[in-house]
């Protein structure tokens, strides 16, 4: 029973943050079409200036959010506006697109993981956040985690109303239905490109914060959490929001449940969800 | 001075012409239409016109004012509305949602609510199931939807694509009854169309494009008897 109650909401805890990390890289795949190698960089990094917040300047981690935020954003943006630019000025047509970009995400991906282990060195960075624990039934659960759990759903709930509430929301998703359709209407694609290129990042970076909240990391630690999103993303059907939470969820339980027994097999037990996946519903679990 | 002027534009796809010194105008209340077989050029000069390409010379004027220099959301705002070949409604959006879209340039945003109720009122279909996903209605219902998203941003002039391609007979005969109803409300009309026959019957006056070239203009029922059109379009 304590495993259980202890499964149970420590998935949750896991499953809200591959969530938020996977929706970023589908909002960046959706429309922008850039599968961005470097999405788990942005996480790693705003985990990093929170810790430089908490551990230099002695704020609460929540102000990792503020900091994190516009960083990543106006990175985001401006690299869409640039590098990501120009890959397509060059690229023959919107296939070759996909492929340069993806080449162009891991330069990005090389280079911010450099600077970051130059700048922070390679040890495992972590801070004590909430360290105490609050008993569920008779299950320990710390106070950290339940706190990542309520931001990461909300912030889920607030992506979704933004998505499906506002003039702009409207706009990208119809633009990750029919961007030529979109762009008939007034949408102005580019902009629009640019914009969920810089909403994936700040998503990247919400997790990045809640992340530094829960558990140690590294400057390399990034390319995990990008290879988690792309399973999700796979597991959950490509361009799909609902999706991606749906999988974010289920390998959140997944992976603390055999966590639980051994955290080495994680990874090849998520592999092999896919591969399953795969074979019995190719286009994912929300996927069209 | 015609309400739309398009005066000798030239429109490339990179080293390929596809537009040669096309001029076509529209007068205020008429039905004019645009013939030509696939590929001839009808959807590029439609796309020229909406802001979509940039012609390489030449120019477009709506009510006096030039357009071709203009983004699309600026050119609906001067009150030009795009029904593009096949619809291309948001399949993952509800009918309502997909009716909003039509009026996505911002001085339009703001006024939608009352629009969304003119169009709820014209198509009693799309009031009864506003939040329905739009891949679920048939192909008819589907062309409804269209027609009143490219009517929400309350147009002086709409151009239709291919309005009947794919639909049965008497739907196609369905929306050319709205096309009437909207000319009588004094809505000026761009037909682009396969469906010669019919789009000349109703049509005041047309052109006829082959190869990015237009071959022949007159008035509507006037090319209905002419020998070219009937051996080239209506197989007789």
């Amino acid at each position: 029973m304590t495993l259980f109650i202890s499964i149970l909401i420590n998935g949750c805890v896991l499953g809200s943050v591959y969530a938020l990390v996977a929706m970023g890289l589908n909002t960046q795949y959706g429309v922008a079409r850039i599968l961005n190698i470097a999405h788990g960089e942005f996480i790693i990094l705003a985990a990093f200036i929170t810790l430089d917040l908490v551990t230099k300047n002695h704020t609460a981690p929540f102000v990792g959010f503020a900091v994190a935020i516009p960083v990543v954003f106006v990175i985001s943006f401006a690299l869409h506006r640039t590098l990501y630019k120009r890959v397509k000025d060059i690229s023959a047509n919107d296939g070759a697109f996909e492929g340069n970009a993806i080449l162009a995400a891991f330069g990005i991906y090389f280079i911010v993981q450099n600077l970051m282990q130059t700048h922070w060195g390679s040890a495992t960075a972590a801070y004590q956040f909430m360290p105490y624990s609050v008993k569920i039934g008779p299950a320990d659960i710390s106070a950290g985690n339940l706190v990542v759990l309520l931001i990461a759903v909300l912030i889920c709930i607030a992506y979704n109303l933004f998505l499906s509430q506002t003039r702009l929301g409207k706009a990208i998703r119809a633009a990750a239905q029919d961007p030529a359709a979109a762009a008939m209407l007034g949408v102005r694609i580019n902009t629009i490109m640019a914009l969920c290129f810089a909403i994936g990042g700040v998503l990247a970076a919400c997790a990045g914060v809640l992340i530094s909240m829960k558990e140690p990391f590294t400057s390399i630690s990034g390319l995990g959490y990008t290879t988690i999103a792309i399973i999700i993303v796979v597991l959950g059907g490509l361009g799909s929001v609902k999706g991606a939470i749906l999988g974010g969820f289920i390998l959140g339980y997944v992976g603390f449940a055999v966590s639980v027994y051994d955290s080495g097999f994680m990874l090849s037990v998520f592999y092999l969800i896919v591969l399953v996946l795969l074979i019995v519903r190719p286009k994912g679990l929300m996927g069209r | 001075m015609a309400m739309l002027e398009v005066s000798n534009i030239n429109v490339s796809y990179g080293n390929v012409q596809a537009l040669w010194d096309v001029s076509i105008h529209v007068e205020e209340g008429k039905i004019v239409a645009l013939l030509g077989a696939n590929g001839a050029g009808k959807t590029t000069l439609l796309n020229t016109m909406t802001g979509m390409l940039k012609p390489t010379s030449g120019e477009v004027t709506f009510k006096g004012e030039r357009i071709d220099n203009l983004p699309s959301d600026k050119i609906i705002e001067k009150g030009i509305a795009y029904l593009p070949e096949g619809g291309r409604l948001f399949p993952e959006m509800t009918i309502k949602e997909n009716l909003e879209m039509g009026a996505y340039p911002s001085t339009l945003w703001k006024n939608r609510k009352p629009d969304l109720e003119r169009i709820y009122g014209m198509f009693p279909i799309l009031d009864e199931r506003r939040s329905q996903l739009s891949r679920t209605m048939s192909g008819g219902e589907r062309q409804m939807l269209a027609m009143g998203r490219a009517l929400m941003s309350n147009p002086t002039m709409c151009f239709f694509d291919e309005l009947s391609y794919g639909l049965s007979p008497k739907m196609a005969q369905e929306v050319f009854k709205i096309v009437k109803q909207l000319h009588s409300e004094g809505i000026t009309v761009l037909l682009v169309e396969q469906n010669v026959y019919q789009t000349l019957e109703i049509a005041d006056y047309a052109y006829v494009i082959e190869n990015g070239r237009i071959v022949k203009e007159g008035e509507g029922h006037a090319m209905l008897e002419d020998d070219y059109i009937k051996q080239a379009y209506l197989g007789v």
